[in-house]
């Protein structure tokens, strides 16, 4: 029975996604790290950091990923144990696992990465697949009438954890040659927000899980930078932005939140010119809101966001405001595409697929598109597609490949990885 | 010479001297931004680098007794050195990449094979950038003479220059 099972992993830097092969969700999605909170001393693993009760405050973080790429084997081979015998409850040796890792992996921790594999875990047979090609694949199937799956062509833009990729899909390869990386992703966001509301309210440099939170829920791309900024600065109620997040107390509740999601989301209201619809409802609310004091209250531990809500975002799109000697996301699409066949370049620039956790914040695919359009020929058109689930996009393309019938034909058995070493292998695989 | 000093202006007496040690030192401001952009990499910035011996370093008060016992059982048997036990770390700790990448050597590859290296955008085509207030967020017009940082108005530069100059240097 459990001789067909294939693994499929999706092992990103910041999230693991873990399932079994020809589903369509995988079954667990956790934190790809560990972390010690302060009044312990034992490291707790992935899934454990999504209890509600756990308390994380000033966690001690531990990830076997740096700047993307897999450096700690011990650790990440301790993460994947715990999620194939707790979570999944499989038997490697008797399956399959289908891997995903970063493009151009370095040849050192491939190696690295098969000796776990074969020797550590004893799985069948390995495949391992670079992400942009899975997502390609998924919207392919999902799309069967559209030009992604037409012309077997796509610009996969996924900007991940640990950096940013758009690369051109072909056929189903990675066009290796027309690759291009942007050094800054999810982490980078995360650390810049925690830096801006240490430097200005509270001091969150430990709290990296909170600051995700208040990342996720708060931000967004903001579509005209200078118009909002002018709004930012306004005072008390007509800061459409302004809104508070208060922090977990350890008592009532471990876990922090945002104080008013109403007022949260004001900004996705605002019209052109900056303004907020008027309705004659709000007038009799009026008194009552201005009676309320907007200042942040002290006593509690909470603190306010207004002008950080899109400044951070906003480094995708400038790295070089950061200080970063790297172009922004649109000029780095426009690079990829130029590095391609001039036969390709209408297609990509009509197929640009969004994926990768880091382009889930509001507003993310107009602005991209706003800031590609004046880079891109006047004859061709821009199309940027977002993902369904932009976090899940990479893993359902790797359950659709592994439930496809010459799957087995493609892995590495571990028979032959004994008999020609890692190296040979990896040919197989065409990276 | 001192006619030419004292042709200049006031400001210009006071600010000069400044602008010329700046200028002398650019290696602060490019030391600052490279320190910055390392920092948003980094998983626990607000602990400082504590060494992942935890093992038997930070004992709980629990386990005093047993540490104890411990000690004396291992002054009979042979006691590591300093040096032997600095080292074990060293091939304990796992490597980061930047090691690793320096390692792979991809330089040595010839121009036409794509590798992690020419996979890097590149500088941005235009060399504007915005610069925001690193107090408060707006767009900001002066430039800390010292760090390179940004600010828009005297009082932010106040601030700048009590809490945050020269922070990122070492």
């Amino acid at each position: 029975m459990s001789s067909n099972v294939v693994v499929v992993l999706d092992n990103g830097g910041g999230l693991i996604k873990a399932g079994i092969g020809g589903e369509r969700d995988p079954t667990t999605v956790v934190p790809n790290c560990t972390a010690r909170p302060l009044s312990s001393k034992k490291f707790l693993l992935a899934d454990q950091l999504l209890s509600q009760t756990e308390d994380l405050t000033s966690a001690v973080l531990r990830r076997p990923f740096d700047r993307g790429y897999l450096i700690n084997q011990d650790l990440q081979s301790t993460i994947w144990s715990h999620i194939f015998s707790s979570l999944l409850h499989v038997t490697p040796s008797s399956s399959s696992l289908l891997l995903t890792e970063p493009l151009f992996n370095l040849p050192s921790i491939q190696r690295a990465t098969d000796e776990i594999v074969f020797e550590e875990f004893n799985f069948k047979s390995l495949f391992v697949s670079d992400s942009p090609s899975l997502v390609h694949l998924y919207e392919a199937s999902r799309r069967p009438y559209d030009v992604v799956s037409k012309a077997q062509c796509s610009l996969v833009v996924d900007v991940g954890f640990s950096f940013t990729h758009v690369a051109p899909v072909f056929q189903n390869f990675t066009v290796n040659y027309g690759v291009k990386r942007m050094d800054l992703g999810g982490k980078a966001l995360t650390n810049y927000l925690k830096e801006l509301v240490s430097y200005r309210s509270i001091n969150v440099m430990d709290e990296t899980f909170l600051i995700d939170d208040v990342k996720e829920k708060l931000c967004f791309v903001s579509t005209d930078v200078a118009r909002d900024l002018q709004i930012a600065r306004r005072r008390g109620n007509d800061n459409y932005f302004r809104c508070t997040y208060v922090l977990p107390d350890g008592i009532t509740h471990t876990k922090g939140f945002v104080k008013d999601p109403i007022e949260a989301q004001r900004y996705l209201t605002l019209s052109e010119k900056g303004e907020l619809p008027q309705e004659g409802a709000n007038e009799d609310d009026e008194p009552e809101v201005k009676s309320k004091p907007n200042k942040v209250d002290l006593t509690k531990n909470e603190f306010s966001l207004s002008n950080e809500r899109f400044l951070v975002p906003e480094m995708i799109f400038r790295p070089a405001d950061l200080g970063m000697n790297q172009a922004g996301l649109a000029e780095c699409i426009v690079r990829a595409v130029n590095s391609c066949h001039p036969h390709l370049h209408p297609v990509l620039y009509e197929s640009i697929i969004l994926t990768g956790g880091s382009t889930l914040f509001p507003n993310f695919a107009k602005r991209l598109e706003s800031e590609l359009r004046p880079l891109v020929p006047d004859v061709y058109q821009v199309k940027i597609a977002t993902q369904e689930d932009p976090i899940l996009g990479v893993w359902r393309g790797g359950s659709l490949l592994a439930s496809s019938p010459d799957f087995d034909a493609m892995c590495v058995t571990k028979a032959e990885y004994e008999e020609l070493g890692s190296s040979r292998c990896r040919r197989r695989f065409f990276h | 010479m001192e006619d030419d000093v004292r042709r200049m202006s006031t400001r210009a007496r006071k600010v000069a001297p400044k602008m010329v040690a700046a200028l002398a030192s650019t290696d602060n401001r490019t030391q600052a931004i490279l320190a910055r952009l390392e920092a948003l990499e980094n998983d626990n910035p607000g602990a400082e680098l504590v060494e992942p011996n935890d093992d038997d370093d930070d004992a709980s008060l629990d386990e005093d007794d047993d540490q104890v016992f411990q000690k004396k059982q291992s002054k009979g048997t042979k006691r590591k050195t300093r040096q032997a036990k600095a080292l074990e770390t060293a091939k304990k700790a796992p490597r980061t990449f930047l090691e690793l990448l320096h390692d792979a050597n991809l330089e040595s590859l010839p121009p036409h094979v794509p590798s992690y290296l020419r996979a890097a955008v590149g500088p941005p085509s235009s060399t504007s950038r915005r610069d925001f207030c690193t107090v408060c967020g707006f767009s900001a017009k002066y430039t800390c003479v010292r760090c390179g940082m940004r600010f828009c108005a005297a009082r932010c530069q106040n601030v700048h220059n009590d809490t945050r100059c020269l922070k990122f240097v070492a």
